[in-house]
């Protein structure tokens, strides 16, 4: 087997990052920090549709009764769709497993942000604004995310994750890590895999 | 209101039950109520002193911990377990609460290796804690956590698969510590013991603090360390409702300030106050042990999430020498369904089909004993920035450690095993491991997790290359302690629980000497 070698760059990074005079509180005052710089290049991603994005936050519409903590409409149809994609049930042998949509997902993920601090808020809504607006094109697909057939969101989905940029693959490893936590929290998930589940308040017949 | 936080007068308190603000003179107060911090407080308590700990997270009890993921992880962790380098790379996972890390981690208690502290003694001047020098405070706090030898019959078969591994190849391993007394062995360790097994701060060390007179207060997040640049003179403060929003401001007025929010709250809290920082050392010198993990697919059930997480190690590839190119510790790592899928590649039904023979999953995880130095900033927004960006040096540790679980695994008799990557990279056979071209293995290519950050205010007597002295003590600001894993210089390479506790009691002498005045 090969493996990464490289010991001269690896040494010049961390004799870098150790250098500097950046002293007490001020540290952070004199230096565009990376996690602004890594903003910036999304929200340049993201707003490369700028006024497209503006435009179309317009014309979402909730399901009926459903109200929002976090999200706004737009997010949480694209949260929707996309949990509909990353959770799809492998139903091959089980036509029963929940969807997505069964266990509301995406308003778990609602819930889920209302307790974030802002900043993580801001930083989801500029991803779901390029997955919405910006991946299709990458992939090639002149409609919106939320607007395209499944087998194309799955295209989408999946240029995003393979992504030469490590910021897009960050954001998308994200999106899935609040899906996954809204589909497999469920009980109605844990049989599908094999799991029993917590002892604590275990029902006498077993989580279902 | 004002009140003073006499010995004689323990409890436990809670931030959102605060009134009003709050204004408290003692004669020392502890920021995090972690390994370092509990330790700090009882010490402080137990010689007579009055004593506060301010902790901005929830108290908390066994009766609190259900097991389930989608709960305890916003009640138990930083950032609702969403605390990541500032580049996204690396996960960081960091109790927050009444206890800190020390509720949530897997109990292992390995002291300080030797060469580790010889290290520290030779290159980064730290003084009086040689192996002999911290003997009695290991030997106090082993005996107060009752650590013990997780044997043979209460291995799991996950854990059992890395001893098989180890055994078929002839590679270095052998069972790890523990400090756990009427384990149920249910797995959930890491969302909280629902049993109360778990010998921790928050079952021991911190009632017998609030017995000796020490209060905790809950949900009270320190904002700003108070000093005049020669002295520590208290911590300002804020209590939460236990949602988050900001309910009163709380000052403590003390001699004495012990930092002990780990390597990341410390730091960040430093940096915020404005201390001076002479070396520009303040922050610098973060240390992680970074680790990726490889599961392995066998022909029965494993069923990882049953039974106690981590009682096995692999130390082939670990060497504490200086210069060392085998700086890899293996463990198993099972996660519950939540952390699991987050960490298998890919989505959609291929993923869940994935997920479906997850009882059939063996895990490894591999940690790089790190060279790489990160840093701490102080956000604008309140959270800290953790800046790491990994050496190509210890990239490349990473790749062999990943190769090293895989060759575990295969050996251990798993059908084939799979690093997660995108695209996933899975062997069947030694031969398609050892064809397997690891240059892919980097940050960002396949899923990283931390759970041991460490330095960032190290210790050291010479003030140009360290923070804080030997005796823990700043070496500008009189009064001002560090009590957690910011002391020390370079990784320790092995989990550092219980050097955090142990230091905090050898240093603890020189914390109620200033406090005495």
């Amino acid at each position: 087997m090969r493996e990464a070698s490289g010991k001269a760059a690896g040494a010049g990074a961390s004799a870098s990052a150790s250098a500097g005079a950046g002293a007490g509180a001020g540290a952070t005052a004199g230096r565009i920090s990376r996690r602004r710089l890594l903003g910036g290049v999304a929200a340049a991603l993201v707003l490369g549709g700028a006024g497209i994005a503006l435009v179309r936050t317009r014309g979402y519409a909730l399901p009926e009764g459903r109200t929002l903590a976090a999200l706004t409409a737009w997010q949480f149809i694209v949260v929707q769709h996309a949990a509909r994609r990353i959770a799809a049930p492998d139903r091959a042998d089980d036509a029963s497993i929940p969807s997505a949509d069964d266990l509301d997902v995406a308003g778990f993920v609602d819930g889920w942000m209302a307790r974030m601090p802002a900043a993580v808020r801001r930083d989801l809504g500029r991803f779901l604004g390029y997955v919405e607006h910006v991946a299709p094109l990458g992939a090639g697909h002149a409609s919106r995310f939320s607007r395209l057939p499944a087998a194309a969101q799955d295209e989408v989905l999946a240029s995003v994750e393979a992504s030469s940029s490590d910021l897009l693959r960050a954001g998308f490893d994200g999106l899935k890590s609040l899906v996954f936590m809204g589909y497999y929290r469920d009980p109605r998930t844990w049989g599908i895999l094999g799991y029993d589940g917590p002892l604590v308040n275990r029902p006498r017949g077993g989580w279902r | 209101m004002s009140a003073d936080g006499g010995a004689g007068a323990g409890a436990f308190l809670r931030g959102r039950d605060v009134t009003g603000d709050l204004t408290l003179d003692v004669d020392a107060v502890v920021v995090g109520t972690g390994a370092g911090g509990s330790v700090a407080l009882r010490e402080l308590a137990r010689a007579g002193l009055s004593a506060v700990a301010l902790e901005e997270g929830a108290w908390s009890t066994s009766r609190d911990f259900d097991q389930r993921e989608d709960h305890m992880l916003p009640l138990l962790f930083q950032e609702a377990g969403g605390r990541a380098t500032e580049d996204m790379a690396i996960r960081v996972l960091q109790g927050r609460g009444v206890g800190g890390s020390t509720v949530h981690n897997t109990n292992l208690c390995k002291r300080t290796p030797a060469a580790i502290l010889d290290l520290w003694a030779r290159r980064h001047a730290v003084s009086g804690a040689s192996a002999a020098d911290l003997a009695p405070a290991f030997d106090a706090i082993e005996r107060d956590l009752s650590v013990s030898e997780i044997t043979a019959p209460m291995r799991n078969a996950n854990n059992e698969l890395l001893r098989k591994g180890c055994e078929a190849l002839g590679w270095r391993g052998g069972p790890l510590r523990h400090n756990r007394v009427g384990c149920q062995q249910s797995g959930f360790c890491e969302l909280g013991c629902a049993y109360d097994a778990k010998q921790n701060a928050l079952k021991v060390m911190l009632p017998q603090a609030v017995a000796a007179g020490a209060r905790v207060y809950s949900d009270v997040e320190a904002v700003r360390v108070l000093h005049d640049g020669a002295r520590a003179t208290g911590v300002e403060a804020i209590a939460h409702d236990g949602a988050g929003a900001p309910r009163a401001r709380v000052t403590v007025r003390a001699r004495v300030v012990v930092l002990a929010a780990s390597a990341v709250g410390s730091a960040a809290l430093a940096r915020r106050s404005g201390l001076p920082d002479p070396s520009g050392q303040l922050g610098r010198g973060l240390r992680l042990h970074p680790g990726g993990v490889v599961a392995g697919r066998f022909a029965r059930a494993i069923e990882g999430w049953h039974g106690i997480p981590q009682s096995y190690e692999c130390t082939e590839h670990l060497s504490f020498d200086e210069g060392s190119d085998r700086r890899v510790w293996i463990v198993p790592a099972f996660a519950h369904p939540i952390g699991a899928a987050a960490e298998l590649p890919g989505f959609g039904a291929a993923h869940m089909a994935a997920m479906r023979t997850y009882p059939n999953l063996g895990v490894l995880t591999a940690m790089v004993h790190d060279e790489t130095s990160g840093e701490v900033l102080a956000g604008d927004d309140g959270r800290p920035v953790l800046r790491y960006a990994m050496t190509d040096a210890d990239r490349a540790q990473l790749a062999r450690g990943l190769a090293a679980c895989a060759r575990l695994l295969l050996a251990a008799g798993a059908e084939h095993v799979t690093i997660p990557a995108i695209p996933p990279r899975r062997v069947s056979s030694v031969a398609e491991l050892e064809a397997l071209d690891l240059s892919f293995v980097r940050p960002h290519a396949v899923p990283l997790t931390a759970v041991h950050p460490m330095g960032t205010m190290r210790m050291g007597d010479d003030p140009k290359t360290s923070v804080v002295s030997s005796t823990g003590e700043h070496h500008q600001v009189k009064g001002l302690f560090v009590s957690d894993g910011s002391l020390f210089p370079t990784s320790l390479g092995a989990p550092p629980q219980i050097s955090i506790y142990a230091f905090a009691l050898h240093l603890a002498p020189h914390v109620v000497a200033r406090a005495r005045g």
